[in-house]
């Protein structure tokens, strides 16, 4: 394919002297000096940088100020370490510190199991419809987080939940159940949600993983007597690793940072049953416009993603690029 | 030596039909909800708010697509947010392919301190820089506004889009870029003649994901937008809850219209997303 496009690569352009010739073949030359390497960086560079910059340390210095919408009047005052200080000598806060870890490990360990399954199962070869239910498999991934919501917070209501109706008649359960006032069903409810949601991420990343490794890794290892099992562990584990960490990086960032289905299925409730740091930092901001501690919760937020990060990164041992 | 092969023959077999189960147990699981919803979106809302549940439409109704479709600005919101999807798709892959080529062919100082920059944009909570945000777009005026919407999306896909971009540059070989250059190309004429024609499937991709992230964001565009005339869809449907006692059918069509689009797409772009990120995600 690759020798396809060189040979029809246009013929060299003839010399018809248009007026935007001048400032093009300019560009073609400046695309020749050892600047064109940063000169290509620059647009995006400069996008980010304004965009993201001067809110990232604004957001950052406000965190050490009291800041409240509400009294506006009364404006911006250094108040130091106070809205940390405030935070971590609040009760409500350490269970809220407990959910997040609850939702972000169990979240980003159930999808990557069942992502992997679904991927080694569609990577199979021969299988008849796999092309069809690589892509069906990715449906909830595509669809926006409310309508996900709002589709399960019908299908697990406590009156008119066709899962409860399901269950009730298979027996499972003698009445239709609350799952989402529930303080015990609430989370587990939440993170089930997610899961749909979230494993075909995984499914999507992993199968581009398995389908990289070399064939002939597996027929090497075959010639030498390897069952499947140890193919598995001596062959496709370290091949996808990679792919397993960026991947698991990039949703428990997701997982940390976005409070849509809270926002739409439970609102932190009951009690505080399923309030993440992501749902607490978007109420204090957008119902007690409290910004200054809203922000504190952010950093904090931003310092435990950062840390993972890390840690993470180096534990595994993929960070050569 | 045959009872072995036909044995091994059998074991693949029953690899296969184990293989079978998951996906059919997991097509359950993934389409199920959606088939509800679909269902949901054909009923009347009383026969939705009733004792005995219908798991058959008994009366099945357009009725909530024509009302949902005739309440006033649905239309212009189905449009904003396919005109914020379009312009964060161009403005991410025009800049991401120069930044992701320049990282992917030059080896610069700060290349490494480059990539993690980007990674660390990713990680940044939203509501940490809702506020000073919301501040500099109004004072430039971009609050309320879809152009502002795509600059702020465009800036938080960018890394993503850069990572992915970068892979498939990875994978198109150099030595083809030095042949053109030979030919007497210049760099960048390499670039858009022979890089971005052969990348041209996994810029696809690149592109399928940047609009689905951007056409179902939901907090910026919750927070950044003020008047009916640039809300987007997703703010439309969460919305529509307050307004009134949860309507259930209205909501379900409402799902149902605002993943058409993408299921239309997705069919479309299906093979270029399959193939591209087969080179793409991998290497990223």
């Amino acid at each position: 394919m690759a020798q396809d496009t060189r040979a029809s690569a246009p013929p060299p352009k003839a010399k018809t002297p248009f007026s935007w010739r001048q400032p093009l073949a300019l560009i073609g030359a400046l695309s020749e000096t050892r600047y064109w390497a940063y000169l290509l960086l620059l647009p995006s560079l400069l996008l980010v940088s304004a965009v993201i910059i001067y809110p990232v340390l604004s957001g950052i210095n406000l965190s050490f100020n009291q800041f409240n919408l509400l009294r506006i009047a009364q404006g911006m005052n250094f108040i130091g370490l106070q809205h940390y200080i405030e935070l971590f000598e609040d009760p409500d806060f350490q269970i809220i510190l407990k959910n997040t870890a609850t939702w972000v490990i169990f979240g980003a360990l159930s999808q990557f199991t069942l992502g992997l399954i679904a991927a080694l199962a569609l990577h199979r070869k021969n299988l008849k419809g796999g092309a069809i239910a690589r892509v069906l498999m990715l449906l909830p991934w595509v669809i926006p987080s409310v309508v996900a919501g709002h589709m399960w917070a019908l299908l697990l209501d406590s009156r008119l939940g066709v899962i409860n109706d399901i269950l009730v008649r298979l027996g499972v359960l003698s009445a239709y159940r609350a799952w989402f006032a529930d303080p015990a069903t609430a989370m587990p409810a939440v993170l089930l949600v997610d899961l749909w949601r979230g494993f075909p991420f995984f499914t999507l990343l992993l199968y581009a993983g398995l389908s990289s490794v070399p064939e002939e890794l597996y027929e090497a290892a075959e010639v030498d007597g390897a069952n499947p099992l140890q193919k598995f562990r001596a062959i496709t584990i370290p091949m996808i690793t990679p792919v397993v960490v960026a991947a698991i990086i990039l949703r428990v960032i997701s997982l940390m940072n976005s409070p849509d289905l809270m926002i739409v299925l439970t609102n932190g409730g009951p009690g505080l049953a399923t309030y993440t740091l992501s749902l607490y930092a978007f109420q204090i901001a957008y119902d007690n416009f409290n910004f200054g501690a809203a922000a504190a919760v952010s950093v904090i937020m931003l310092v435990i993603l950062m840390v993972f990060t890390v840690i993470y990164l180096r534990v595994s041992g993929v960070t050569k690029d | 030596m045959r009872r072995i092969l036909t044995s091994h023959k059998a074991i693949q077999r029953l690899y296969d039909a184990v293989a079978y189960v998951i996906i059919a147990g997991l097509l359950v699981f993934v389409l199920g909800p959606l088939m509800w919803m679909g269902l949901t979106s054909l009923k009347r809302e009383q026969d939705v708010v009733t004792a005995d549940l219908q798991y058959i439409p008994l009366h099945p109704t357009l009725e909530n697509y024509v009302t949902l479709w005739n309440r006033s600005g649905v239309t212009t919101m189905f449009r904003n947010s396919a005109v914020t999807t379009g312009l964060t798709v161009s403005l991410c892959l025009l800049a991401g392919t120069f930044a992701a080529y320049s990282i992917s062919r030059y080896r610069f100082r700060g290349r490494g301190g480059l990539l993690t920059f980007y990674l660390l944009v990713r990680m940044f909570p939203v509501v940490l820089m809702l506020l000073p945000l919301y501040i500099m777009l109004r004072s430039i005026g971009l609050i309320d506004s879809l152009f502002g919407l795509a600059l702020t999306y465009t800036t938080f896909l960018l890394p993503t889009s850069l990572l992915m971009l970068k892979g498939f540059f990875d994978a198109v070989p150099p030595d083809l870029e030095d042949a053109a250059r030979i030919d007497g190309s210049t760099r960048i004429g390499a670039l858009f003649r022979v890089v971005l024609p052969l990348a041209r499937s996994g810029i696809a991709a690149t592109g399928v994901l940047i609009a689905v992230s951007a056409w179902n964001e939901f907090l910026f565009a919750l927070m950044l937008t003020t008047s009916e005339s640039s809300r987007t869809w997703p703010v439309v449907l969460q919305l529509m809850v307050g307004e009134f006692q949860l309507p259930w059918g209205l909501l379900a069509a409402g799902g149902m219209i605002s993943i058409l689009p993408i299921i239309v797409f997705f069919s479309f772009a299906q093979r270029a997303l399959v193939r591209g990120l087969l080179v793409g995600a991998v290497k990223g």
